[in-house]
This record gives C-alpha cells, structure tokens and sequence, in this order.
C-alpha cells in the first residue's frame, strides 16, 4: 500500500481525529502549561484560559525554593537512583542475556522462570523492607537502586537475550580463536554489538525509574531521601492553595520525559513494542 | 614438521555419535579437504580440530603436540569461517589485528605484521573501512588476512566459497591455491562442493556419516574410487550406480560407469535406449536414457550430438572403465 | 577427558542473580509465611490463616478485591478496543499521522503523579473543566472522583487516558507486520473494508492483541500510584484496590495482613494470567 498522496476522504478524517486527539491528549498538557503561569488567585479558578499575567519565573524560583530547595535535592536524589539503577541494569541485563541466549542447559529453564516470575508477579513490599532492613539498605538511595535492578531485570534480560540471538555465533568463535576469554569476547566484541538495544533500554528504563512513585513511597522514607514522585505528591496537600506552584512543579517533572521523548522517539518506539509481534 | 594427526577420534552430541572413530595423518604444508554431504560430520570435525568443540574420545595432535586439551587460541591454527565472522564494529585493520592486540603485542609491531598480511592479500585501500562497506570478494579476503596476521601452522577453512558468486568462486578458488603455495603451510578446507575438493586439494578425505570413506588424491579418488558412495560422490555428472538384480547380472553388488565413460552409436552396443531428455553444454552434451534392463543411464558425450528426445540409441561401457563393488 | 571451560562462564548471571534472589525471591517466598502472622518486623507471631479470613470477612477488604478486578478488566477492555482503533486510524496514513501517533503515545511517558493531580482539577465537580464544558450543551456534570458510585470508574478513564498510548503503539506495531499481500488478496476477493479488518487484521493482529491483553491486566490488577494520586481509594474505601488496601494496612502498621494482601494479589493475578496464557497459546494460528 502505497501512501504518496492523500484522498480527500484520509484528509477530512486526519483534520477530524487531529481535532479529537488535540482535545482529548493535548488539553491536559496546555491547562498544566498555563496553570504554572498563572498568579495564586487566577489558578484557584481551574480555568482553562491564557493567563493574564505570565508569572513564570516567580512561579519557577518559587517552586525551586520551597521546603528549603526540596526539589533540587529530589532530582538529585532521583538522578542519582535513575543513572545508578540504569547503569547496573544494563550491565547485568547484558550479561545474563547472553548466557540465557549463548548457552542453552538445564539452568536457562531456572533463569527462565526466573525472567517470569520478575515480569509477573507484584513485588511482596513489606517482606522486601524485612530485608532491606537486614541488610542495612533500607531507606537508602543505594537500596533504591538495588530495589530498582531486581524489579527492571526481566524486562532488560528479555529485550538482550532477542537481540543477542541476531548477533552470529561465528563472532565469538573467531574471538576464541583470535584468543578472547570469556570476559573479552564479551566485552571487546559482543558489548559494542549490543548498543542498539542499550539505548533503547536507556531511555525506557531512565523514564520508568524517574517516574516511579511506589517504591521510593514503600523503601525510601524520610525527607532526605526524597525523589521527584514522591516531592510532587507531597507538595500536593502543601500546595493546597496554590495551584500554580503545584502544575509548575508538574510542569518540570514532564519536560524531562518530553526531552528525552523528543530525541528518542525511536528507541522509545523500539522498546515498548519489543516481543509484541512475536507474542 | 607442521601436520595433523588425529587418533580415534570420536564426537557425540548427547546420545547422538557424529564422529565414529577417525583415524588420519594431514603432512606438513599438504592442502587437505574434507568433502561430503551435509551431516557427514566434515565441519564438527574441523571444529574438533580448531578446538571450538571437544572430542568425546581419541587425541589432536598439531606440529608434533598433543593439543587435545587446549585452548583453540593456543594450537598454532586459524580459521576462516563460513560466514567470515568479520568483527562489524571494527575497520578491517583493527579485524585482521584484534588477536595481535589481545595478546597485547607492541603497537608498531602490530602495525607491522597487520600491514604485511594486507598487502599479500592487496586489502591496502580498506583498511578503514567497516566490514559492512566491503563486497562478498573483499570481506572474503580480510578473513583470510586475520588468519594469515596469526602466523598459524594450520590454517582451517570452513566453506569459505560458499557464500560467494559462481564467477568469483572460480576465482577464489585459485587465489587460495597460489596462497597456498606461497606461504606453504597447512591447510584443512572444509566443503560439500567435490569441484573445489578436486581443484584444490593435494589430499582429499571424502567423509560419509562420521567415518571416513577414503583418503587420497584426487586423481586415486577419481580412478579407484574405494566404494560405491566414493564413486557417487567424486565426478560430475554423478556416476551410474546399479544395484541389485541389475548388478547381479554384472557379476557384483553394485555396478557403476561413469557417463563420460559410456560411448554412444545409433546401430550398435552393449545397452539400447529410448532418448528421454538431452542437455547441451556447449563444450559437451549430457544424455538421459531410458533403459530397460537398467532404468536410467547418464551418458556425457564430447562436443555436440544430434540426437532428439524419443530416439533409440546404443551405449558402451569403455573397457577397463567400468567399477565392480563387493 | 578434562572439559574445558565453556567461553560462557556462568559467573556472568551471578550479580544479577544475587540481587535478584535477595530483594526479588527471598520477599516473595518470605511473604507466604509472613502473611500468617501477626508481625511488627522484627517479632512474628504464627497465626494461621487469621489475616486470610479477615480479608474475605470485612466488607472494605472484599471490596477491595472486587473493585481490583472491575478495574482491571475496564481498564484492559477499553484499552484493546480503543487501543486498535486507533492504530488502525493512525496507519491508514491519515494526515499528521507521525504527530499523531506521538500525542497520543506521550502521556505513557508523564509521571502518574502528574497526571492524578491535573485530572484532579480537571475532574473538579463544580470548577472543573470537564464539566464547565458539559454544561455548555445542557449537561450538569457528575462528581466524578468524590461520587462513591463513580470514582473508580473516574480513575479507570484516567488510566485509560494515559496508558491507551502504549496499547496502540503495540497494535501499530502489529499491523505492520501484517503483509499488505494479504489486504490485495482480500481485495481481489471482494472484500469490503470492514470485511477486511474482521477477516483479515483482527485474525492477523492477534499476537498484539495478546500482548495488549496480557499487559494491561497484570497492569491493572497491579494498579496503585494512579490512585493514590487520585481519590487515595476514597470516597470511603469505593475505589480502593489491593494496592491500596496493602499500602493502608502497611501504614497502620498491620504488616501480616499487608503482606497477606500481597499473597493475594499474587495469586490473584497467577489465576488470571496463567489459564489465559495457556487458553492464548493453545488457540494459536500457525501462520
């Protein structure tokens, strides 16, 4: 099917669902835009309307300032979980791939409902914090992020084990030959094979770890731990009357997401969809 | 002195024996192949040899060492693989230099020896280049540059035409043999093709279900094939092959002539047949005849033969050309 | 013979195995005991199959557990349907079909948070947009998250609001893979269009739709932060999940029974998943 030009009719329904996308998938995103613009007493009305005095930098610093700089201490906090967990993520996520796709043995099917189990089944929270508390981790960033790995794995090992099926076994072959150990045929050949793949599960994993509220909400207690989600939830009864300090805050919590979305949409595109063809 | 030697060697892939016991002596700077159909065990043998996978039973022994037990970097061979196995992240230079590098040899001297096997194989205008920006021909030869760069006793090959045109198949097929004679040392050549066995080979080992058939020239394999499958496998078209009955009447098991060793004539011979199809190649014509008391005969004659499709014609074995099995 | 060791060393899943095993395994298998006890993390009290009993005896837990499932399959059906009919509008090379695709994908990528608390002043009852613009045509707008009644319905439009993004890009992805070979066979057939897309797309779509299915139920059987940012299982406990339910009894302090709501939704969603898994798989097309 070729699409060089377009009917009247794909016209006249692209303008019709054009109209009905921007209402129903635009409208929430323009009214956060203008409600963090607005003053606090034209943002108590909840309108949908221009702003009548633009107020962003004050809104902004504001925002910034309040609790005594919380939110940069939360997008650090957050930047910190999201880069360490991603970090480890694909690391392990690789190398647990390529064993699972590499060598198939009795061990695989054991890895295998390993991956299941990890893509299934919701996480026991409170016998997670038990152990957390064991091992001294509990409200910590570096729990956090450990939290983050075991939770992201599966997903990181299915999209690699796929990949690295397409990668010819010739090649590690011929490392051997050239005289590799194990650790260098990874590393020197298989690693920047893989790269593809890793920025897609880069960025997906970057945005689901940034945006997670649940887990740093269970396992990660306490002012000085806290991360975006979690700053933005609590200044909602804060900012109880002041809404345009509260979408100011939503604002800058989305922009990250629409960043990384802008650059790559691909990657992105190539991440959710892995596996849904195949089933 | 460089050979290869292999004794008793045996392969099972869980319950299933690919490889039934191979006893052989590959000589110092021989160019040995290892033909037979696809399954007759020739690649995992290679690959026994290579160390890419372990023999169940018997000993490897290269240039005079018993390399059973060892590493595939640490036997003195190279391997030039099926599908090239270029390295697609690296420039053909850092390709053929990767094992050079692993084993942390100086930078100049890996410069060095990397530009040495590039100009023996005239690679000089690719070095930079990705394996992705080179056609079949020219990844074909910086596959071989890699195993060259190693300096190795052995060089394997593991089909290495097969992925290539018929044009530069022929070609290549030549560049390997001048190779060969160059750098003397070696070689194990792995095919299912019996044109590139007979071109190339000084030593020719025909494998049929793990074991081998028979070893020999290709001029031995050709006029004393060992058996029947010898005899079928070796030549083009396939020799005739009769067994049973037909053979019986023959005086043996099986009977075989090949079809450029029958002679044909319109009024007289040993065999008449109905002409069912006619092949003309040019240099020379292949005929299909129905005959009763055999079933099919294959008959290649010199140059052109006129002769329809319905025709009766006579067909003679050439003496002292026929094949008996037992 | 001495076996050489394999170029795949199975050191390599090590780390991920011990990370996986400690704060993935461990806890899951933990919870089974820990859910028959009354327990404070540190000393835990067996006490059978007490924390079961009560959350299939008060009547908030058991509400808990039916609204988990109306949630779930709402959330689920709306999202396969509404999911493929715009991946099919937004293949059928529609204009700004590009743009299209990422505005209606976008809100998969936004924090829940953010999105609870903007549909929060939207969905306000008496300021709110929504309404404001219902009662342009004559319409007096609902209550829709303080209304006992509607609320978790409110919150499973949101839902489907932010997460029918990642469904069509699933079902795009999909009918992409369907060759257009099949369409002009169909066609030469005589095949109308809507012939098509029930004899052709939706028999060829299946993988994805099994995907979409799959996905969001374990997505919404699991569903927490969008609630919580929302209506917090409110008004009373009439949109409360099993998350929910877990996260309150976690905070008063009644571990044992979080941990056994846990259990719950666990099995919950294994009896969900499992037999439709298998029931997807047998109906397989060899294609």
């Amino acid at each position: 099917m070729t699409r060089n030009s377009l009917s009247v009719r794909q016209r006249n329904t692209g303008l019709i669902a054009t109209a009905a996308a921007a209402v129903i998938f635009i409208t929430p995103f323009l009214y956060i835009f203008f409600m963090a613009m607005k003053t606090k007493k034209e943002a108590a009305l909840f309108l949908f309307s221009w702003p009548r005095e633009w107020h962003f930098w004050s809104n902004l610093t504001e925002v910034i300032m309040a609790r005594n700089y919380m939110l940069l201490l939360a997008y650090m906090n957050s930047t910190l979980i999201t880069v360490g967990a991603v970090t480890l993520l694909i690391l392990f996520g690789a190398m647990v791939g390529y064993i699972l796709q590499r060598r198939p043995s009795g061990w695989n099917r054991l890895i295998y409902a390993g991956v299941l189990v990890g893509l299934m089944v919701p996480p026991a929270v409170v016998p997670t914090i038990w152990v957390l508390q064991g091992l001294h981790l509990f409200k910590t960033l570096q729990g956090m992020v450990l939290i983050q790995v075991a939770y992201g794995l599966a997903f990181s090992v299915l999209l690699y084990r796929s990949f690295i099926a397409t990668i010819p076994r010739d090649l590690d072959e011929a490392a051997i030959i050239d005289g590799a150990k194990p650790l260098q045929i990874f590393v020197k050949v298989i690693l920047p094979l893989l790269r593809p793949v890793t920025v897609t599960l880069i960025v997906v994993q970057s945005i689901a770890i940034f945006n997670d509220f649940t887990n740093p909400l269970y396992y990660l207690p306490g002012k000085e731990n806290v991360t975006v989600q979690l700053t933005l939830f609590n200044f909602q009864s804060q900012f109880q009357s002041q809404f345009n300090l509260l979408f100011m805050n939503i604002l800058l919590v989305t922009i990250p997401p629409l960043i990384v979305f802008v650059f790559f949409n691909r990657q992105i595109v190539a991440g959710m969809t892995a596996g849904a063809v195949k089933g | 002195m460089a050979g290869v030697v292999l004794k008793s060697l045996k392969k099972s892939f869980g319950a299933v024996e690919v490889i039934k016991g191979i006893d052989l002596e590959v000589k110092a700077g021989e160019f040995c192949v290892f033909v037979g159909p696809s399954g007759c065990g020739k690649s995992t043998l290679l690959r026994i040899i290579a160390g890419l996978e372990q023999a169940t039973a018997g000993e490897i022994w290269i240039d005079g060492r018993e390399v059973t037990g060892a590493e595939p970097s640490d036997r003195g061979i190279a391997m030039v693989f099926q599908s090239y196995a270029l390295y697609p992240h690296l420039t053909v230079r850092e390709n053929i230099g990767f094992g050079l590098s692993l084993a942390r040899l100086p930078k100049d001297q890996i410069r060095a020896r990397v530009d040495a096997a590039a100009a023996a194989l005239q690679l000089g205008p690719l070095m930079d280049r990705k394996p992705k920006a080179l056609s079949g021909g020219q990844r074909q030869r910086v596959a071989i540059g890699r195993a060259i760069v190693r300096d190795p006793k052995v060089f394997l090959f593991d089909e290495p035409l097969s992925n290539l045109d018929a044009a530069l198949r022929a070609q290549m097929r030549i560049e390997l043999t001048d190779l060969h004679r160059r750098l003397g040392a070696t070689m194990i050549y792995v095919t299912h093709d019996q044109i590139e066995a007979m071109t190339m080979a000084d030593k020719i080992v025909v494998l049929n279900a793990g074991r081998i058939e028979q070893v020999g020239t290709p001029m031995q394999l050709y006029n004393h094939p060992a058996t029947p499958f010898v005899a079928g496998f070796i030549g083009s078209p396939k020799m005739n092959l009769f067994t049973g009955e037909t053979a019986r009447a023959l005086g043996c098991t099986t009977y075989g002539i090949r079809p450029e060793h029958l002679a044909l004539s319109p009024t007289a011979g040993t065999w008449q047949g109905k002409v069912r199809h006619i092949e003309h190649l040019g240099a020379d014509t292949v005929i299909y005849l129905d005959v009763p008391s055999l079933g099919e005969l294959v008959a290649r004659v010199a140059g052109e033969m006129a002769a329809d499709r319905g025709d009766m014609l006579w067909a003679s074995p050439m003496p002292g050309r026929e094949f008996r099995f037992d | 013979m001495k076996q050489r060791p394999s170029p795949y060393p199975y050191w390599f899943v090590l780390p991920a195995a011990v990370v996986f095993v400690t704060l993935f395994l461990v806890p899951t298998v933990a919870s089974f005991w820990f859910s028959m006890t009354r327990w404070d993390l540190f000393t835990a009290e067996f006490i059978g199959w007490d924390n079961y009993r009560q959350f299939f005896k008060e009547p908030f837990l058991v509400q808990g557990l039916v609204n988990t499932l109306i949630y779930a399959f709402v959330t689920s059906a709306t999202k396969s349907v509404l999911g493929l009919l715009l991946a099919v509008l937004l293949t059928s090379g529609i204009l700004w079909q590009g743009f299209l695709r990422s505005v209606v994908f976008f809100p998969v990528l936004v924090s829940t948070i953010g999105v609870g608390i903007t549909f929060q002043a939207l969905m306000h009852p008496t300021k709110g947009v929504i309404n404001l613009a219902l009662s342009w045509v004559g319409i007096d707008g609902p209550s829709w998250l303080s209304d006992p009644g509607l609320a978790l319905y409110s919150v499973a439009f949101i839902d489907l609001w932010k997460g029918v993004g990642l469904a069509t890009l699933i079902y795009i992805a999909g009918l992409a893979a369907i060759s257009p070979d099949y369409y002009e066979a169909a066609r030469i057939d005589g095949a109308t269009r809507i012939q098509q897309f029930w004899r052709v797309t939706l028999p060829l779509v299946r993988p994805a739709t099994v995907t979409v299915i799959t996905l969001s139920l374990i997505g919404g059987l699991r569903s927490f932060d969008i609630i919580w940012a929302t209506t917090r299982g409110g008004p009373g406990f009439s949109s409360d999940v099993l998350a929910s339910v877990i996260y309150k009894q976690y905070q008063a302090g009644f571990y044992g029974l979080a941990t056994a709501g846990n259990v719950i939704l666990f099995l919950l969603i294994a009896i969900i998943i499992l037999p439709l898994t298998w029931w997807f798989s047998s109906r397989e097309v060899d294609l």
